[in-house]
């Protein structure tokens, strides 16, 4: 299990984009699940520093793991911010979607995109830390 | 991999703003300074090129409502040949029904 501890600043997007893609790799996902994970990843880690530790005026780290088994890659985001699952905040409904952008507004779209990449999104509040779980299935051996 | 936006003023009617490299919510106040730079002069249409823009987060689309907001509804927003990951993420979230969305430059009314 490879790890990764960063401050909750922006700045540390980044650094969570290489890891993301270096399990990626390791995982043997393509360039498009690999671009997806990765967007997930990076919108719950924004989330996560904007509104779990700066809006809020918290200092604290965000701890990245990943871990592989033959059938999956899971990444799991741990933040010591207040009680969020991002999953009981609004999500745009079809409707929304289809509202011109002058009419539109600004929230749920990262959440949305989390939820169309990855293949399983899990939130659960452990003790005083969030935890998000990302998984992806790895490609199976072509058929020949 | 580092972002920039460039403002250009392609003629009277048009600007131009150039996105390169990864756009996420650490680089999009870059971005959106741009947006509020192009916006102080009005134009007809605002092009955003972004063939070598290779990554946008949801951060990238909230500019992109800023922007359309702010040059207003008779302003037309152009974009311009997104690679195939940008372009998944602006049709997933409806924004191909707002802005439009061609293979170059050419494709854009004089």
């Amino acid at each position: 299990m490879e790890s990764l501890s960063v401050p909750g600043n922006l700045d540390s997007l980044g650094a969570i984009a290489d890891f993301v893609k270096t399990a990626a790799a390791a995982a043997g996902l393509d360039k498009k699940a690999t671009y997806k994970l990765r967007l997930a990843v990076d919108e719950v880690a924004t989330n996560i520093i904007v509104h779990g530790y700066e809006e809020s005026g918290l200092e604290g780290h965000l701890q990245i793991l990943a871990e592989l088994d033959d059938k999956t890659l899971t990444i799991v985001v741990e933040d010591i911010g207040a009680a969020y699952d991002p999953l009981q905040h609004m999500l745009p409904e079809d409707e929304h979607l289809k509202q011109p952008l002058e009419q539109r507004q600004m929230g749920g779209l990262g959440i949305y995109l989390v939820l169309q990449g990855v293949d399983k999104f899990i939130y659960e509040r452990q003790r005083d830390r969030n935890l998000n779980t990302f998984v992806m299935n790895r490609p199976t051996t072509a058929e020949p | 991999m580092a972002f920039t936006a460039t403002l250009e003023t392609v003629s009277e009617a048009t600007s131009k703003i150039i996105l390169s490299g990864e756009l996420d919510a650490s680089t999009a106040p870059t971005f959106k300074a741009e947006v509020e730079k192009a916006a102080g002069t009005p134009m007809k249409r605002l092009v955003l090129d972004l063939r070598n823009l290779e990554y946008m987060a949801s951060a990238g689309l909230r500019v992109l409502i800023y922007a359309k907001q702010k040059i207003g509804a008779d302003t037309d927003l152009y974009v311009v040949s997104p690679q195939e990951p940008v372009l998944h993420t602006l049709t997933v979230t409806g924004f191909d029904q707002s802005v439009f969305i061609v293979p170059s430059e050419a494709d854009i009314p004089a």
